[in-house]
């Protein structure tokens, strides 16, 4: 080949279309609604039932109870042990799985279409006649509570727990899991009256992909479930997302992180908005991808980061925008900078021609690549019809996006990316971060990975390189309501770390893992009371042989002033 | 059932150009989407002492420009035209790949022929792509609790130095890469007659084979690199270490076998064992260690496929105040019972329903047919054997099995690395 014609990328052999499956549609007598494509490329059956609720759809002093009771539905039924099913279904080898999101529940199972009846026949045991075994619910909360535990170690979980906090706020989303407590307090017959109360075929949707024919598969579901009795489907209100005011910046001290984990969000759209392709486009041109404007920078010019995006989660009654990076902790400010210069930018510069061309040729071609398998086209029509998307939302979808002009870009990114009420939230290491960040916001909070407010003045200290040594016995007298009450801290450090213990007339706290930043002291003491946890939280600034400062705790409003000296 | 079943084979059709690059195509019209596979002979085994991580950084350099494609515009190319793409490294071999609607494939083979033939290597560029695999390694194993744990056992496991360093590197290795390193790679490793392409999914043969011809055909041989070795004797290099992670929020450990080769009759029996220990809810260990003891929170297990000497991994995360030796004997009595008695009849026909399963469900994608087939050409110098896979497997007989099991896991030549939570205190 000349070099000429390597000089410039070639052009395309002619399009080939690619048509989408059209369904067919009907519904039971008790209400259950079944829409079925057919699919015969390969022997494969795809299932989905799906329930029109989820976890913000739970009583609020019963969290965690959907998750809980989906994750049951296969650990025993009427005919069967937890054994037992584990080994009919991968006897098969299918898959039956059951989970909740925020806003919907979901069995998904799938095998070879040989197996189909078998496969069917296990759904309906799963989903009619679970029984939900007491030792079986007690195996479930106790790993459930260890993997609530190790979850506290991934700085993604801790980034993604502060940030619906902030976005959400009374809001059941708010709440990405359920505490240790609310696990502990599940009970079998609570899981039996929710599945009574919400696994009803009126609030559900039965989906089927694959190799069937039409009239059987409708027989095979009518004679599993017309026996199921339909109920009357709870209607739950919310209250609304609390209205972001000003930029707030909130750190999760994970100390000695060797990188900084950010997340920049706005409260954004839910996913039947008008705006939802505009803000496709935009989110494109802006993040989504290792060609998008945040990756080019942050990575690519920058090196900052293995990679840098932005990610919107339309869901149903809202969603958010999010701006996202993990980067080596000394460039967690420039990495700021960056990412608010690109956010400004997309806001007050038209996109050229050539990048929205860019972003839309993406999202179309990558479509029926998305559809190429059954679990990825089932994955698609199952947001269509959760989210009661139009009829032809996947025909139309590819024309949707083409639809999309610049000014739809600009317009959707002025309305929803906030750069001056952006929750700025960054897992890392706080002494190292704050005073790259703190610029950014006149409002600071500090946690630690257990979600425990720290006082974020103990890291606005002069470094000399070296902390205080705080360790020894201090004799402290806390001020409550004008009275004076002793109490005892012991305290050994190890580098910048405190373990000890606090004494106090209510009982002895130990102290694992408080933080010594040049004279400053945060540490939280664990105090049995009456049969419960409860955390004390000590910021002390240490001088010399004395110490004063704040004791804070559930118990009491306000935080408690100490003043105190040291007995070595 | 499973005897009755009959998978269709697929089409394949292999052929060499006068410059030594292998190529198979693989048509299937199902979805108008075709997928490009490039894998280069080239992985962290062919790295030597104090050069450690170089197959991979040099995978970052592959998306910063040739003579036609500007840095970065790979990406570009390949997204404005409704693709996804990436690259990875493994021990053996560095692979990249695109996967696009099937009316751009001239841009695919346009790509991926002109950074084979023109790889743009400066300071500038090797400098950036350094920072970011050094953040990788931070992202992906300095800041993961139990992120350096698979890096460790290898070092455990394996005696040759090409088995044993990580595909990641060192830092230090990665400081010390020069310009020059980066260049001498590429005229070595990235030679067609060191590489097979593969397409597989949409496409009209002929305009395929023209395509690949015109993009491909003038690009220069090079001479072949030194064959390396990469044999071990059975022993394994060491048999215990604690290792202190600071991220853990609990202890865990990782037991690490060495096994024979992939696709080896008996590398194909442990495989199946395996399954057979760990794999699923109804696996032994599972029911087992999370069911019946109640004593982990976590249970996993994998087999690591090599040319050379591979291996096998039994790793738990215990639930805390569980003794891990009870743990660990009890994985061993598992192990036991298989070397004496086999698998069961219901184990059999399990395996063989997933088997069958999951070779249709691998079947869907482009890009996954495109990858094993590769795969088969590079190791096996045939690409045909995808569609022997599934047979080879399903006639693995539960003694095979049980004297595998017997021969190279219910024995002490084994790594045991112990994982200390350091994080606090």
């Amino acid at each position: 080949m000349t070099q000429a014609i390597r000089k410039t990328a070639p052009e395309p052999l002619a399009p080939i279309a690619f048509n989408t499956p059209s369904p067919f549609s009907t519904t039971l007598a008790n209400g259950l609604r079944i829409v079925i494509f057919e699919d015969r490329r390969l022997p494969l059956v795809s299932y989905r039932l799906a329930f029109f609720s989820g976890d913000a759809n739970e009583p609020a002093d019963f969290q965690g109870i959907g998750a809980a009771t989906a994750s049951m539905l296969s650990e025993g039924t009427r005919n069967f042990s937890s054994r037992e099913l584990a080994e009919k279904i991968e006897r098969l080898g299918a898959s039956i799985s059951a989970s909740s999101s925020d806003d919907f529940t979901m069995v998904a199972a799938s095998s070879l279409s040989l197996y189909n009846s078998e496969l069917l026949d296990l759904v309906s045991e799963i989903v009619l006649l679970p029984s939900f075994p007491e030792s079986e619910l007690d195996l479930y909360k106790r790993n459930t509570i260890e993997h609530l535990k190790f979850q506290r170690s991934q700085p993604g979980f801790l980034a993604g727990e502060q940030t619906a906090r902030i976005l959400y706020g009374e809001h059941p989303y708010a709440k990405t899991s359920p505490s240790p407590e609310d696990v502990e307090k599940l009970t079998r017959d609570g899981l039996v009256d929710f599945h009574a109360r919400t696994y009803l075929p009126n609030n559900a949707i039965m989906i089927v992909v694959g190799d069937v024919d039409l009239e059987e598969a409708v027989a095979d579901i009518d004679s599993r479930f017309k026996r199921w009795m339909p109920g009357e489907v709870t209607e739950t209100s919310f209250p609304q997302f609390p209205v972001a005011r000003e930029r707030t910046l909130t750190i999760v001290d994970r100390p000695g992180s060797a990188q900084s984990n950010i997340v920049l969000a706005n409260v954004a759209i839910d996913r039947r908005s008008p705006d939802y392709f505009p803000f496709l486009v935009m989110n494109q041109v802006l993040g989504a991808g290792a060609s998008s404007r945040v990756f080019m920078n942050l990575r690519e010019e920058k090196g900052y980061t293995y990679g840098a995006y932005t990610r919107f989660d339309a869901k149903r009654f809202g969603g958010d925008f999010e701006a996202t990076a993990e980067v080596r902790t000394a460039v967690t400010g420039d990495s700021l900078k960056e990412f608010f210069y690109e956010l400004n930018r997309i806001r007050n510069e038209s996109v050229s021609e050539e990048e929205l061309n860019d972003a839309k040729n993406f999202l179309v071609g990558v479509f029926p690549i998305r559809a190429e398998t059954q679990e990825g086209l089932t994955n698609l029509i199952v947001s269509q019809y959760l989210h009661g998307l139009p009829e032809d939302y996947l025909q139309t979808y590819r024309d949707n996006v083409r639809a999309v002009a610049g000014a739809d870009v600009k317009r959707v990114a002025e309305k929803y990316i906030q750069p001056e009420k952006i929750a700025i939230v960054i897992v890392g290491d706080a002494s190292e971060i704050l005073t790259q960040a703190e610029s950014y916001s006149t409002e600071v909070e500090v946690f630690d990975t257990n979600g425990n407010r720290l006082d974020p003045d103990i890291y606005n200290v002069e470094s000399d390189g070296q902390p205080m040594d705080v360790s020894g016995s201090w004799a402290l007298s806390i001020d409550f309501q004008g009275q004076q009450i002793p109490v005892s801290l012991n305290l050994t450090q190890t580098g910048d770390t405190a373990n000890g213990s606090l004494e106090t007339m209510l009982g002895n706290g130990e102290i694992s893992g408080g933080r010594v930043n040049g004279n400053k002291l945060s540490a939280a003491a664990l105090t049995e009371i009456q049969g419960e946890t409860v955390e004390f939280l000590i910021n002390g600034t240490v001088n010399g042989d004395s110490m004063s400062g704040t004791l804070s705790a559930p118990v009491v409003p306000e935080p408690l002033a100490f003043t105190g000296s040291r007995s070595r | 059932m499973s005897e009755a079943f009959k998978l269709a084979p697929l089409h394949i059709e292999e052929y060499s150009l006068e410059n030594g690059l292998r190529v198979v195509l693989n048509r299937d019209d199902a979805v108008p989407v075709v997928a490009v596979a490039v894998y280069f002979n080239v992985g962290s085994r062919n790295e030597r002492e104090g050069r450690t991580g170089f197959a991979h950084l040099f995978e970052h350099m592959m998306f910063q420009g040739s003579e036609n494609v500007p840095k970065a515009g790979h990406f570009q190319f390949i997204m404005k035209a409704g693709g996804t793409m990436n690259g990875t490294t493994s021990s053996e071999r560095t692979n990249y790949f695109e996967t696009l609607p099937a009316s751009q494939l001239p841009l695919a083979l346009w790509l991926e022929s002109d950074r084979m033939r023109s790889l743009a290597v400066t300071q500038e560029n090797l400098d950036n792509q350094r920072e970011a695999v050094k953040e990788e390694k931070r992202l992906r194993y300095d800041n993961q609790p139990y992120g350096q744990i698979f890096d460790l056992i290898n070092e455990m496991i394996y005696k040759n130095f090409a088995n044993s360093h990580s595909t990641i590197g060192s830092m230090e290795d990665l400081d010390d890469a020069t310009v020059h390193d980066v260049q001498e790679f590429f005229r070595i490793y990235y030679a067609p007659n060191n590489a097979v392409l593969v397409i597989s999914g949409s496409f009209d043969p002929k305009t395929a084979k023209q395509l690949v011809d015109s993009y491909f055909g003038d690009i220069p041989t090079q001479a072949l690199p030194e064959d390396i070795d990469v044999n071990e004797p059975s022993e394994v290099a060491e048999t215990y270490r604690e290792w202190e992670d600071k991220l853990a929020p609990f202890p865990a450990f990782l037991i690490g076998w060495k096994i024979p080769p992939r696709r080896t009759p008996k590398f194909n029996a442990l495989y199946l064992a395996g399954k057979t220990l760990y794999d699923g809810d109804s696996s032994r260990l599972y029911q087992k260690l999370v069911k019946g003891d109640e004593s982990v929170i976590q249970l996993f297990g994998f087999t690591d496929e090599r040319r050379g000497p591979s291996s096998i991994f039994i790793g738990a995360i215990p639930k805390p105040e569980m003794d891990l030796s009870k743990i660990r004997a009890a994985i061993m009595s598992e192990v036991r019972n298989i070397s004496e008695h086999g698998p069961t009849a219901d184990e059999m026909q399990k395996m063989h329903n997933q088997l069958i399963n999951d070779t249709v469900r691998m079947r869907q994608s482009s890009m996954t047919r495109a990858q094993h087939i590769a795969e088969y050409t590079l190791y096996d110098g045939d690409p045909a054997l995808i569609n022997m896979e599934l047979d080879e497997l399903l006639n693995v007989t539960p003694d095979q099995i049980r004297d595998a099991v017997r021969e190279y896991l219910n024995t002490d030549n084994r790594s045991l690395l112990d994982v200390v939570p350091a994080g606090k205190g």
